[in-house]
């Protein structure tokens, strides 16, 4: 059994990471449940998403459940910290949406050590990766989601073969399918770095 | 998965709850959908509005819940089956059809499909609207999967063809919007014409059908009864082998259950109810006499609970119940696993491992949904402010608007429902003196402000309506709605003039006005304020992110803060809201990538700092 706990903010594409790792798991044969937020909590609001992979029935995932915590952004790991136990990989995006809090409220944005720092603190290894600049250079800017489910296949934590996951993001993102992969591929990579 | 009628027979794909009880309507002879959206039901609409043409099936989003009921109604008394979604609170606007059509009966299967928000997660309350099902008498399932979303949604039509009765299935966000492995079967929808034969003894309910017909619906529930008894939806399962401990529970805190014993290694039985209106009676009495102890694991009401309690006193079995009446459980908010775990130890007096205590770094900061960038409300809420001094009070409505609450508009002073605005903002302006301002967004106008309308036409009441006209239903997924120029759904639909209506209403005082025209808007609201009766100001622009998807609108007019006439005053920031605008140690930046070109922060500028990027 595997718990992803995926987070973000709403519009960054975290619904769509959720749904191809879902797919790659159905390809690979495995029971999987993901939860979902829609409707207000999506703009621009802390977005949370879960993929349970294996025989679990509930989606919640509890705290200090995740396997892996999986983010699009900097201050959003942060926020997923009490998912995390000495087991956890954090792979997070080094990506930065700053809120309106911290100009209206003037609360401070951590810095990338600081995130580095907490969530090493309490979680086996935290990955950064430049998911905004790697899907830059594969040619869809948009699709640093696409380039962190990368990096959660090359962890291999997810138990799943890469090809499940290529095909999902075939399945579910029908345009710029080569760029997409290729942005799959650089994040596959950055995985690789999870301490084994 | 690409679309809805892809996959086929015995294939198992990947389906959000919401997804799978459109899927398995489709399979069910359905004819006929209706829906108003509103989240967590909103999918249902959503993924039958892209199919319906090409399944042949007639679907409306229709202009509020009520009338989507009656419309489903009228397919169903005509003896085709017919399904109606609805968020939880929707399903108050209906309350008045469906309390009668309980009534009538239906000829073709009718199922309303409701989806509950435990913990309010995009939600004005969390009612538990299975209490509809015993108040009105319909025959109730639950699912808790979305597997069982799908089965359980084309047995729903069978019984309600069966006892000729409306069945309701509700679900939860976390049933709704949850994504799981569905195996689907063969799309079969039903056909698209019958006639009505007459039948007023049945289906006009003046007051002697009315007696009759109660009996009826009695009768019928009874029969309901027995096939609660008999459905594979109502199950008794074992974890580690089962024992004399027991639970009873349903929908998505079924799942909670059943992983909670597993990691605790609890020995018990589980009686998991699917067809949980009427309860089964005789399933529930043996269960209850077969264990020594049961706990009813439900969210929200004690609504198996108070059953279980009542069966058991009279049955006089000496088994323990315990649930949240007795406080185990909590009545508020949605359940975990965590929370579940900790009730199982109690009553069965378990020792549980308690975790770790986790603490959150401190001062993080909040990221709370806000208005997108180019949002035209925000200019909207800037003028008022403006035009006001913030010396009004405000009557809010429900839609993306609802967030003017927040700073810097602080634009929100009362909000109950749907529709509300312009009711409240009547009573308000009778008892108060300052001025009262009502913001209702466009679809939500049309949903159930009209009535309020009239009524303060009608009553001299003195205020300002501010219809929020954004051409969409935009909070739920940007739905079409009586006044929009495009319905997908239907092309030959009529786009009904918003300014029509008003004046229709008797409204003396109307103009339209372009909320990016800042200046022009803080005129038309002193203005407004002025009038003796009521006044109307429809603020209309699209919503920015149609604009931006369409790629037209004020894309080119992108803005920045020129740094050297910047006397950082930070009014695009304390008097204005955007979320490309960031103000970090006094430097006001505006992101490129987010800046949806409106150019309203340049109107907002005293300084006229922030300039076209040329």
């Amino acid at each position: 059994m595997v718990d992803v706990y995926m987070v973000g903010v709403g519009g960054q594409g975290i619904i769509t990471a959720s749904k191809i790792i879902g797919d790659a798991a159905l390809l690979a044969g495995e029971k999987v449940v993901l939860s979902e937020t829609h409707g207000m909590a999506q703009r621009g609001g802390s977005v949370v998403c879960t993929a349970r992979i294996g025989e679990r029935s509930g989606p919640l995932i509890p705290d200090s459940g995740a396997d892996i915590i999986l983010s699009l952004e900097l201050l959003e790991t942060l926020r997923a910290m009490c998912k995390a136990s000495k087991g956890t990989v954090v792979l997070s995006s080094t990506e930065m949406v700053v809120p309106l809090s911290v100009s209206t409220q003037k609360m401070r944005y951590p810095s990338q050590q600081e995130v580095v720092d907490k969530m090493s603190s309490v979680a086996k290894d935290v990955v950064m990766v430049d998911a905004a600049g790697l899907a830059d250079r594969a040619g869809v800017p948009i699709s640093s989601n696409v380039v962190m489910v990368g990096a959660l296949a090359g962890s291999g934590r997810a138990g799943m073969d890469r090809r499940f996951f290529e095909d999902a993001v075939r399945a579910n993102i029908p345009r710029k399918v080569d760029e997409n992969l290729e942005a799959f591929a650089l994040g596959f990579a950055e995985g690789k770095k999870v301490k084994p | 998965m690409s679309g809805l009628l892809d996959a086929g027979k015995g294939a198992t794909v990947l389906l959000m709850g919401n997804e799978a009880i459109a899927r398995g309507a489709l399979e069910a002879n359905l004819s006929v959908a209706t829906t108003y959206p509103g989240t967590p039901a909103s999918e249902i609409g959503d993924s039958l509005a892209r199919v319906a043409e090409q399944a042949g099936i007639y679907f409306e989003y229709s202009t509020n819940e009520k009338v989507a009921t009656e419309v489903a109604i009228g397919a169903a008394a005509s003896g085709l089956r017919a399904m109606v979604s609805m968020k939880h609170v929707g399903v108050n606007v209906a309350s008045d059809p469906l309390m009668t059509f309980a009534y009538t009966g239906t000829r073709g299967g009718f199922v309303l499909v409701t989806a509950d928000d435990p913990s309010c997660h995009s939600s004005q309350n969390e009612q538990d609207n299975r209490f509809y099902a015993l108040f009105g008498g319909y025959p109730l399932f639950e699912p808790s999967s979305p597997q069982e979303c799908y089965d359980m949604i084309k047995k729903a039509f069978e019984v309600s063809e069966e006892l000729g009765q409306p069945v309701m299935l509700r679900t939860t966000t976390r049933v709704a919007h949850v994504r799981g492995p569905v195996t689907v079967g063969e799309i079969a929808v039903g056909p698209k014409k019958k006639e009505f034969v007459k039948e007023p003894s049945r289906f006009v309910t003046v007051p002697a059908v009315a007696r009759a017909r109660h009996l009826v619906l009695l009768e019928q529930l009874s029969k309901a009864r027995l096939l609660a008894e008999g459905s594979e939806f109502n199950t008794v399962s074992e974890v580690n082998g089962g024992g004399p401990r027991g639970i009873i529970t349903s929908s998505a805190a079924a799942n909670y259950v059943t992983d909670a014993a597993k990691d605790m290694g609890l020995r018990l039985d589980i009686l998991k109810l699917g067809f949980s209106n009427p309860i089964p009676e005789g399933k529930v009495s043996e269960f209850l006499g077969a264990h020594e102890r049961i706990v009813v694991v439900e969210e929200l009401e004690p609504v198996l609970e108070m059953q279980v309690r009542s069966l058991a006193q009279r049955e006089g079995v000496a088994t323990k119940v315990f649930g949240k009446m007795d406080g185990y459980l909590p009545r508020a908010y949605e359940f975990d696993q965590a929370i579940v775990s900790q009730a199982l130890s109690r009553a069965f007096q378990e020792d549980l491992k308690s975790p770790e205590r986790c603490e959150l770094p401190q001062d993080l900061p909040t990221r709370p949904p806000v208005l997108c960038a180019g949002c035209p409300h925000s200019a909207t809420y800037y003028a008022v402010n403006k035009a006001t001094n913030k010396r009004a009070l405000f009557a809010t409505d429900i839609g993306c608007y609802t967030l003017g609450v927040a700073p810097p508009y602080s634009a929100a002073d009362l909000l109950v429902c749907m529709g509300s605005s312009v009711g409240t903002a009547g009573g308000l302006s009778k008892v108060n003196d300052l001025p009262v301002i009502a913001f209702i967004g466009d679809s939500t106008f049309f949903h159930s402000g009209i009535p309020g309308l009239v009524n303060a036409v009608h009553q001299g009441h003195r205020f300002l309506l501010m219809i929020l006209d954004n051409r969409t239903t935009a909070m739920t997924g940007h739905q079409p709605h009586p006044g929009s120029s495009r319905d997908p759904c239907n092309p030959a639909a009529i786009s009904v003039s918003m300014e029509d209506v008003v004046r229709g209403c008797g409204v003396k005082w109307l103009k339209v006005i372009d909320p990016y025209d800042t200046s022009a808007m803080v005129e038309a609201v002193k203005e407004a304020l002025e009038q003796d009766s009521v006044s109307v100001i429809v603020a209309r622009r699209e919503c920015a992110l149609i604009a931006r998807r369409d790629e037209k609108g004020a894309i080119a007019k992108k803005h920045s803060v020129d740094q050297e006439a910047c006397k950082k005053c930070r009014t695009c920031v304390t008097k204005f809201q955007c979320p490309a605008i960031s103000s970090i140690d006094k430097v006001q930046t505006i992101d490129q990538a987010l800046c949806a070109g409106c150019g309203v922060c340049a109107q907002v500028c005293p300084y006229k700092a922030i300039k076209e990027v040329t």
